[in-house]
């Protein structure tokens, strides 16, 4: 399913919110994310009232964060996908009573400016499509353990119980199917 | 400063980096990697948008009733934007660990100095660091468990090559090691050790009456 384009795209949205603080713009982003990101959560092993509460302080840190959304270094899925990791894992540190350092922190050795490469003006949408692409052209068999192991964060032995065979072939198809997705995208990271 | 990085995470760790389910002590010895290497940080950057789409394409999940107006009444009263970044004060190490508070280096015998590491002990993961003067010789120790090191300064070879500035060992039980560090320079790194009730390995005995295991 290609992105959205035009004024239904979510970047427009952002960048509504970031220039003029736009409220509509908003209810926009957070009719389409909000949803998403508690599914998300849930998939990945968040219970339904902290997936919950987590949507909400994402979108709330989108709505404060929107300026510094670069369009140039991540799709909108991806740049909320980090907020959500992100709060997630110091909602998670708190409960166990951690006082570590905010996850964001952690992240931020990410951002190290990266050399100009001459795709920079490629749509993020087209780049994401790219990578839809590239899980599609996978086997089956490694589609099935990345899907599990990406998509839904099931721990290894969990994906050799569901999908019936040995954890080294866990590893082995998945190690396969890193290698060949690094391969294709790396250079459009 | 260029660096020749030669030893890097693997893709498992980098995915699970990417996913956000390792411990703080691991995060902090990749992102640490991550900070001196662009082709892992490229690879992170796919795994993130792998995570994205799942989250676009992904069944969304309903929210209550008057979700929208609880966060239409949240932005009104947030606060605006700080524009504010932290001001880059120079540190000792680069980020993120620059934002850890430091124990001071203590001599732990064998050349070798270790100093704590202000993580909280997260799924039985400590990490900390250790400075090794030129030549050392680290006695031989097998591992129990993980143990992740990156170097931050000087360099040390064992049987699977050289590690220097930005490399990533992420060596578990089935390895075998006899670092040596080089001539000329002391070796600093920083350590993710996942111990066992006790630590079989060198270091992991090395530190356990510091750690307090």
């Amino acid at each position: 399913m290609p992105a959205a384009r035009d004024d239904t795209d979510p970047a427009h949205w952002l960048a509504a919110i970031a220039t003029r603080r736009d409220r509509a713009a908003f209810a926009s982003l957070f009719g389409f994310y909000a949803p998403r990101i508690k599914g998300f959560l849930m998939r990945t092993g968040t219970a339904a009232e902290i997936a919950e509460e987590l949507a909400q302080e994402v979108m709330l840190s989108v709505w404060r964060k929107a300026d510094t959304f670069d369009a140039s270094r991540a799709s909108v899925s991806t740049w909320i996908y980090a907020i959500a990791r992100n709060l997630r894992i110091d909602r998670l540190r708190h409960e166990r009573g951690g006082a570590g350092v905010a996850a964001e922190v952690l992240y931020e050795s990410l951002q190290s400016e990266e050399p100009d490469r001459p795709d920079a003006s490629l749509e993020w949408a087209e780049r994401d499509d790219r990578v839809r692409l590239a899980l599609r052209e996978l086997p089956d068999e490694q589609i099935a353990v990345v899907r599990l192991s990406f998509f839904e964060d099931k721990p290894h032995g969990d994906i050799a119980r569901i999908l019936g065979i040995p954890l080294g072939t866990v590893k082995s198809r998945l190690r396969l199917a890193m290698a060949k997705l690094r391969e294709g995208l790396d250079e459009w990271s | 400063m260029v660096m020749t990085i030669t030893h890097h995470p693997s893709d498992v760790t980098l995915a699970a980096f990417a996913g956000g389910t390792l411990d703080e002590g691991r995060a902090l010895v990749v992102s640490m990697h991550l900070g001196a290497c662009p082709a892992c940080r490229a690879a992170v950057r796919t795994f993130e948008r792998l995570r994205g789409i799942a989250l676009m394409d992904g069944e969304g999940a309903a929210l209550k009733a008057g979700a929208l107006e609880r966060a239409l009444a949240a932005i009104s009263s947030a606060e605006p934007p700080s524009a504010a970044k932290l001001e880059d004060v120079q540190a000792e190490w680069p980020a993120p660990l620059s934002a850890y508070p430091l124990g001071t280096w203590r001599r732990i015998g064998g050349g070798v100095q270790w100093r704590s590491v202000g993580a909280p002990a997260e799924g039985g993961t400590r990490v900390f660091m250790l400075k090794a003067a030129p030549g050392t010789r680290i006695p031989h120790h097998d591992h129990a468990g993980l143990e992740w090191t990156c170097v931050l300064k000087g360099a040390f070879s064992h049987q699977q090559g050289r590690y220097g500035p930005g490399d990533f060992d992420e060596a578990d039980d089935s390895i075998d090691h006899l670092p040596v560090v080089e001539d000329g320079e002391e070796c600093v790194c920083i350590v993710a050790l996942q111990g066992q009730i006790r630590f079989r390995s060198w270091i992991g005995r090395l530190v356990q009456p510091f750690v307090r295991i």
